[in-house]
């Protein structure tokens, strides 16, 4: 080696034509581990904490008390909504970024149901007029970009984001409509006697109605993309227009139904944060859920059951790191960092599960 | 067993303190609600609920009350930052509770139906809100709103703003008749409403050519919208800019055109050294004080508690010299001992007019219910009892000499 | 000629499971131009960008003047003088000539004006004709290449690669091109030139080197080598291909296609006036060059295309019925009861779904059946079993993603499910294309069986030795057009060579 002129390069990358399913999942966890202690490092650089007390207040932060636990299912359970949504528009490859935006309309479509018929409909009634309209209100918002993207193949993901943004206006001057008292621009909490419109508890937990929902639409969605024949032409146009062509399946029908079948669940999702949740709207409601899902779902390779796994890791994270930022007085950006890290670690673990580094022996064959 | 007569002597002390409390209470104050048992100061742990973080200047100008009120009394406390005005707060709220919290405070109005929620759920936590409207009507003992009358803080402001009109027309730079004054205000808002009234009605009393006009942008912090509309009230012809909004936004569209303005919340003299004149604010400290203060004593606290300028919850910057007209600070310091002293009200109904008339009734909204209609007589004595009837603003009144350019917020 | 400017020594090049590169020697001297011949798909683009630091090689050595080198990006590569004329040429468009040249350059300060003198001189040298201040996209190809080429040599390059600089040139501007090659090479510059023109290689270069399937086949003097000896090191040892050819039997006209136009999006004639008869119980090969308009033609007929003028009709062997395919998607040629099959040329892109199983893969053609909304993957997987063993497809199971076999077993599956769709017509685009012999035979074979049961089988081929062995009739097709239609029985390679030429005068391309 010492007499090596040449100048190597240390390693080269190749792919890897296959990888075992046990050695992915190691280098996930591995790279989960590697996040951590990255993470200690610049706990102590930045804040000189104890890098152990800080995870252990991240772990409390998250499922410290029974509410925590059932606030992290609640928000466990929304996120995975939103995810879920845009999942059959990502498995198309259609790059649906307007998930805040659709949930926002739907969630807008029940405060309505929940503001102008509230006492005026008998409560099952009601909560099918907020399920439909909410469902439809989604579904449009989501149609439209689909039309352009299937007739004149606008941009989606431009299409889609500018959406989000009008319909947090919508939200916005419909806030200040019906602002209570006049003009102060909050709903503030709807039918706040009468609970016309919000969801029951159930056995005593104002939350697992909406978990429970979010359960049976992941099964669904599963099911749907699976083993439907929807679900198959999802696969195929995304994988490959050309082969969809070939196979006669119209691809611009697919690309509106799926839309329309992503938009329809963010109208669920809607639903359940207005009259499952928060019983108000603001253009907060959907808390950037819309974006977060998409990493949730690509996470998870666009498979609702490892949803599931991603959406808990990520509502951990964000827990925890909220935790954090509280008991340690760091400011929420801090918090905000970890969760990136992290998150960074986990997405780049993929990289080396499908791509193998070779390093240089060249010089010691000579 | 030394360790349990140590508990229960402080059982028996903490439970005696409180019926004493309770006892003295209903003799003082008969607008507030039952007193919770005392609590050892230093057990006193306080949980604070902000929406942003400390880069809104609003949720800033909370936090350093915050702290400075517990560092002051050595009392423990938790801050959650960036909650929503959504189902987000009321789970904050209630994590406080859990985690031992004997007061939450949440600072932002949209947090008031979740802060309620909570109350209703954890009998024993005082449930401390800003800016709120309910209290007064929703029946809980441990559920209270806070405000300050922020209006006369303004009307000192509005006095400086007339002094530096009146300074511009001497100099020439424009006729008495134009003297006109723009305001930035987010919603058409009874707090808002109040805030720019009460300004105004301050320039006024010192520039009695004074003439107002306010464009709203439907936010309450949105740079881009309140530089706009600054910038287009500067265009307009205002000499003058003033805003109850809590961006950067109209401060710096003032000091690129030159335009004198009032800030609030805040000095921004460093960012806009020739233009800003001065600014009023609430300082919140007092109210944090005083809350620790009657939790530990065992004390209940005001169902609404308005602080004034007598309480030090009322306070202006420093006058910039640069720019403030001449004697800016002496006229500040008298009408303000005028206000304290009860000589000067703000809301004299005998100083302003709406459609031409004098205004000697008025029921206004003060009961937060569906109804948006006045359900209480708020004048009294030549004057709106602004802050009286509840601790957030509910003056209301278009009077004359101001114009509002757009009313779609 | 001692003194070697590059020497490859034992390169191996791996994407994925393919070997494009093996163990290859290669040799370059100054002052010499070395023609890489080659096959497509034989591996000589590659080799080439491991030299130009666009790959990087995962075993074997690089010399430069006998020193080894490591390259291992684009700058390395030009930092050894050594520079790269691409097919698709890196010119941003909105520049002109010298900003093109002198982009990524850095020279201390940014003198444009010098530096188009500079380039001038350059130019004058060797012979170039360019205008410096023209912009990229007002230049002919022809332009463009001569400013990529100008740019290498700007940059200091000493060592030039040109990646089949040719073929996109006029016979008068390959001649131009020549004597500019010519003059840098007595400057002392060594020339790389990958191309498969044999009569180009006969009249430009000193030496060739031949590579086949990725391998090094050898090198020799251009001046001891004819057409015939450089065509067996391209193609391997003769190979008696020994067809099976039956004889059509009962055989009607089943697709009849009359006179097609079609225009490409850029809106260039892509077919025109295409016309012919495909017939039950036989073979019609469809000779030309690659990208004459076989593609657009067997995607008209599928109804992936628009045409523009002209029929095609289909005689329904059940009803006796004819049907007009113009203007039908696949869905509504498929619901006129018209079996058509096609092995597109695209098998991953177009035929399967590379990322989906072989069970999923045979869904294609058939998930639509029934009234259920699930998908049934019962009969399916019957089928991929019965592909897997009857074509003796390697893979570990029927769950394997295709993407992961290998081309032969690739094409063996969607062979295997457009046959087991029973078609009346069979249409193949290159179907043996990338494969080794016994997969070859296989595929020729089900061809064969296929016409024996009466279909009516379109063969796209580009070996005319197949073609000639395999086919009952051969349509000959140049830039878009029939140029001749013969019996198979009776046809000549140079006939069909001649034929596959005919229309070039005229040519199709585009970028005219």
């Amino acid at each position: 080696m010492s007499n090596e002129k040449v100048k190597e390069p240390f390693m080269h990358i190749t792919k890897r034509a296959d990888i075992s399913r046990g050695k992915s999942w190691l280098i996930r966890i591995a790279s989960i581990l590697v996040a951590l202690v990255f993470c200690a490092v610049i706990i102590v650089l930045l804040t000189g904490e104890n890098p152990l007390s800080v995870y252990v207040t991240m772990f409390k932060g998250a499922v410290g008390t029974t509410r925590r636990i059932w606030s992290l299912l609640q928000n466990v359970a929304m996120l995975l909504c939103v995810s879920l949504a845009v999942t059959p528009a990502f498995r198309m490859k259609f790059w649906n970024i307007g998930a805040e935006g659709q949930v926002l309309i739907g969630g807008l479509a029940t405060t309505a149901c929940m503001i102008l018929l509230g006492n005026k409909l008998p409560t099952p009634v009601l909560m099918i007029v907020i399920f439909v309209s909410s469902i439809i209100a989604g579904a449009i918002w989501a149609l439209i970009p689909a039309i352009f993207k299937a007739i004149w193949n606008t941009n989606e993901t431009l299409f889609t984001l500018m959406m989000n943004y009008i319909a947090m206006q919508i939200v916005s001057y419909f806030a200040y409509v019906w602002s209570v008292p006049k003009g102060s621009g909050a709903i503030g909490v709807i039918n706040p006697n009468t609970q016309a419109g919000w969801f029951p508890s159930v056995l005593n937990q104002k939350y697992l109605l909406n978990i429970v929902i979010v359960a049976v639409l992941t099964v669904i969605v599963y099911i749907y993309l699976k083993y439907s024949k929807h679900g198959y032409e999802i696969a195929v146009v995304g994988e490959s227009e050309n082969t969809a062509k070939y196979i006669g399946i119209n691809v611009k029908k697919v690309i509106i139904r799926t839309m329309l079948v992503s938009g329809a669940l963010c109208g669920i999702a809607g639903v359940l944060l207005v009259s499952g949740t928060d019983h108000t709207l603001t253009k907060d409601t959907a808390a950037g859920r819309g974006f977060t899902a998409i990493i949730v779902s690509w996470l998870a390779k666009f498979n609702p059951i490892y949803m599931v796994l991603t959406s808990l890791l990520i509502v951990f994270l964000q827990k925890g790191a909220v935790e954090i930022s509280s008991k340690f007085e760091l400011n929420d950006s801090f918090s905000d960092i970890i969760t990136g890290i992290i998150i960074f670690f986990i997405i780049g673990s993929e990289f080396f599960i499908n791509y193998k580094l070779n390093f240089n022996k060249k010089g010691e064959n000579k | 067993m030394k360790k349990f007569l140590k508990v229960m002597a402080i059982v028996l002390v903490v439970a005696m303190i409180g019926v004493f409390a309770a006892c003295g209470n209903k003799t003082t104050d008969d607008t507030t609600t039952t007193a919770p048992a005392a609590v050892d100061a230093a057990k006193v742990k306080v949980g604070f609920i902000f929406l942003h973080d400390e880069n809104s200047t609003y949720d800033l100008n909370f936090m350093n009350g915050a702290k400075a009120a517990c560092d002051k009394l050595g009392v423990k406390y938790i801050i959650k930052t960036n909650i929503d005005e959504t189902n987000d707060c009321y789970e904050a709220a209630a994590d406080l509770a859990d985690q031992g919290c004997n007061i939450v405070f949440a600072d932002s109005f949209g947090h008031e139906s979740f802060m309620i929620q909570a109350a209703k759920e954890y009998k024993d936590v005082q449930f401390c809100h800003a800016t709120g409207t309910r209290a007064h009507t929703e029946g809980l003992d441990n559920y209270h709103n806070a405000f300050a009358s922020i209006y006369e803080g303004r009307y000192l402001a509005g006095v400086a703003a007339g002094l530096k009109l009146n300074e511009m027309i001497e100099a020439g730079q424009f006729k008495a008749e134009d003297a006109k004054i723009g305001y930035v205000g987010a919603f058409t808002y009874a707090e808002v409403i109040s805030g720019y009234t009460s300004f105004f009605l301050g320039a006024r009393s010192v520039c009695p050519t004074a003439t107002m006009e306010v464009q709203f942008t439907g936010s309450w912090y949105d740079e881009t919208a309140e530089k706009e509309a600054a910038t287009l009230l500067i265009g307009d012809g205002c000499k003058l800019i003033s805003q109850h909004a809590d961006s950067m936004g109209a401060p710096t569209a003032c000091e690129t055109a030159g335009i004198p303005d009032v800030s609030y919340n805040g000095s921004t003299v460093d960012q806009c050294p020739n233009t800003f004149i001065v600014s009023s604010r609430i300082n919140w400290e007092p109210y944090f004080e005083y809350i620790i203060g009657q939790v530990a004593a065992g004390k209940a606290i005001d169902t609404d508690w308005t602080g004034t300028i007598a309480t030090g919850s009322v306070e202006l910057t420093a006058v910039n010299e640069k720019a403030a007209a001449e004697g800016t600070q002496a006229k500040i310091d008298e009408v303000k001992a005028a206000i304290e002293a009860g000589t000067v009200k703000v809301f004299d109904t005998s100083k302003f007019t709406v459609g031409g008339k004098a205004v000697d009734t008025y029921l206004a909204d003060v009961d937060t219910d569906e109804a948006y209609t006045g359900d209480t007589e708020v004048i009294k004595d030549g004057a709106f009892l602004e802050s009286n009837f509840r601790s957030a603003p509910y003056f209301d009144l278009r009077i004359d000499g101001i114009t509002l350019l757009n009313e779609k917020y | 000629m001692a003194n070697p400017a590059i020497e490859l020594k034992g390169i191996t090049k791996a994407f994925g499971h393919i070997i494009a590169n093996e163990n290859v020697d290669l040799t370059v001297f100054r002052g010499e131009i070395l023609a890489i011949l080659g096959e497509n798909g034989s591996g000589k683009t590659t080799l080439m960008n491991m030299i130009s630091g666009i790959y990087y090689p995962d075993e074997g050595h690089i010399f430069i003047d006998g020193k080894e080198v490591n390259i291992s990006s684009p700058k390395d590569a030009l930092d050894l003088k050594i520079g790269m004329i691409h097919q698709h040429f890196k010119l941003v468009d909105v520049f002109n000539a010298t900003e093109n040249i002198v982009l990524g350059l850095d020279e201390g300060k940014y003198d444009i004006k010098a530096s188009a003198k500079k380039i001038q001189e350059t130019c004058d040298r060797y012979g170039f004709e360019i205008d410096v201040n023209k912009k990229i996209y007002e230049m002919s190809v022809s332009e463009k290449q001569t400013v990529e080429i100008v740019k290498a040599l700007y940059k200091g390059a000493d060592i030039l690669i040109l990646d089949e600089p040719t073929a996109v040139l006029t016979p008068q501007e390959t001649q131009k091109l020549f004597n500019v090659l010519r003059k840098m090479r007595e400057d002392g510059k060594s020339i790389i030139i990958i191309t498969h023109k044999l009569h180009e290689v006969l009249e430009i270069s000193d030496r060739v080197s031949v590579l086949r399937k990725g391998k090094y086949i050898g090198t020799i003097n251009t001046a001891e080598a004819n057409e015939s000896i450089l065509t067996e090191m391209m193609v391997g040892e003769k190979i008696s291909l020994d067809i099976e050819r039956s004889e059509p039997k009962d055989t009607t006209d089943r697709l009849i296609v009359k006179g097609v136009d079609l225009y490409n999006k850029e809106g260039v004639q892509v077919l025109k006036d295409i016309s012919f008869t495909a017939k039950s119980g036989e073979i019609l090969g469809i000779a030309g060059i690659s990208g004459s308009g076989q593609r657009e033609l067997l995607e008209s007929i599928a109804g992936l295309q628009k045409i523009s003028g002209g029929e095609i009709l289909y005689n329904n062997p059940k009803t006796n019925e004819t049907e007009n395919l113009k203007d039908k998607t696949p869905m509504q040629i498929r619901n006129l009861g018209v079996r058509l099959s096609f092995v597109p040329e695209d098998r991953l892109g177009m035929g399967l779904v590379g990322n989906m199983d072989i069970i999923d893969n045979m869904m294609l053609r058939s998930y639509r059946k029934g009234k259920s909304v699930f998908v049934e993957r019962k009969q399916p997987k019957a089928l991929a079993e019965k592909i897997i063993e009857d074509l003796q497809v390697v893979t570990p199971d029927a769950k394997t993603p295709v993407r992961r076999l290998s081309g032969g077993n690739v094409q063996k599956v969607l062979v295997g499910r457009e046959i087991a769709a029973s078609p009346t017509v069979l249409m193949a685009a290159y179907p043996v294309r990338g494969l080794d012999i016994n997969s070859s035979y296989m595929i020729y074979n089900l061809l064969n069986e296929q016409k024996e049961n009466g279909v009516a089988v379109i063969f796209v081929g580009e070996d005319l030795d197949v073609l000639i062995e395999l086919c009952d009739r051969i349509l000959v097709v140049c830039g878009g057009r029939v140029t001749g239609i013969v019996n198979g029985r009776e046809a000549k390679k140079e006939e069909l060579g001649l034929l596959m030429t005919k229309g070039n005068a005229k040519g199709g391309k585009s970028d005219e």
